[in-house]
């Protein structure tokens, strides 16, 4: 038996042609839109984590 | 036109500057479509930065906590972090020119490679995407261990693979290569153990390099305490400016605060 890591779903991507990806590319985004508010602060990438808070103590410098 | 497509076009009118790295580069893979924020390699010099600046002006872009698209603090590692709107989408849009894990032998090859193919569009080729992507999240090996299935070359398969049933396999056809390949990946001897001992080494394998990637996450931000607490006034000092002017701003602010080097 062969382990698996990902489903059939993504990796039929192989299967589309160009413009088919490009398209399913567009829609994956769009729908994923829905969790913006969540990793507002997040980062995906790079050496920074999240964004920092305001502290009360920080005034113009 | 896809908007991580259009946007490497624009980098990379003229010569190539950007190089897509990360969720995208696995999307153009056709291996999964899992992230949507954009990942660039960019080439570290001042054209360039300058450049991708003026790219990103014109899409209305604004700076995210981070460092400036700078080359002296590119080449520490740093890494500098934009957004904008496109319609619906919120597109982010994040560059290293140091990523980790790349040598800068690495990284030098990347460069001839991209600087000598005809695309406009380049992303990382599989090996060193997957180097990338040894990151502190899980998903990440997942992506690795499916990388590792479209890889051609043995050794990579070996240095990479996250299935203890395909390494064994694989060593059954190079078993010569086990040996050459265990000083690099100390996994590796423990194939002749079996599967079960191969399965436990593999987990403890991700998580080493986990923590491994935590701590040099650690070791930026500590790096980056103070200017994360001048942010809160910078963000609000460039909130509403035009991009070059927000980057001379960011700039000017970074300096001797967010150290070069971490």
């Amino acid at each position: 038996m062969r382990d698996e890591f990902l489903s059939e779903e993504d990796l039929d991507l192989q299967n589309l042609t160009d413009a088919e990806l490009e398209a399913y590319w567009n829609l994956w985004l769009e729908q994923a839109q829905a969790s913006n508010d969540l990793d507002a602060d997040e980062y995906s990438h790079g050496v920074f984590m999240t964004v920092p808070c305001p502290h009360p103590s920080v005034t113009e410098q | 036109m896809n908007i991580y497509l259009e946007l490497t076009e624009e980098f990379n009118a003229g010569r190539v500057r950007c190089i897509i790295s990360s969720g995208q580069a696995v999307v153009l893979h056709r291996l999964a479509i899992m992230s949507k924020d954009g990942d660039w390699i960019i080439r570290e010099d001042a054209e360039a930065t300058q450049h991708t600046l003026t790219v990103l002006a014109r899409h209305g872009a604004r700076y995210r906590f981070g460092a400036p698209l700078d080359p002296r603090w590119l080449q520490g590692g740093w890494s500098g972090h934009f957004e904008f709107r496109r319609g619906d989408l919120r597109v982010r849009t994040d560059f290293v020119s140091r990523p980790p894990r790349l040598s800068e032998i690495d990284l030098a090859g990347l460069w001839r490679q991209h600087d000598n193919a005809s695309t406009s569009c380049p992303f990382l080729d599989v090996p060193q995407l997957a180097e990338i992507k040894k990151t502190n999240r899980e998903k990440d090996y997942v992506v690795i261990g499916e990388l590792a299935r479209r890889m051609t070359d043995s050794t990579h398969q070996f240095l990479y693979s996250r299935s203890a049933t395909d390494l064994i396999a694989l060593a059954s056809q190079h078993p010569q290569l086990v040996a050459e390949l265990t000083a690099r990946r100390p996994v590796l001897g423990t194939i002749a153990y079996g599967r079960d001992a191969l399965e436990a080494a593999l987990d403890a394998e991700r998580r080493r390099l986990t923590h491994a990637n935590e701590e040099r996450l650690q070791r930026y931000a500590r790096a980056a305490q103070k200017w994360a607490a001048l942010w809160p006034v910078v963000e609000r000092e460039v909130q509403d400016r035009p991009l070059p002017e927000a980057h001379a701003i960011v700039v000017r602010r970074a300096e001797g605060v967010l150290p070069f080097q971490a």
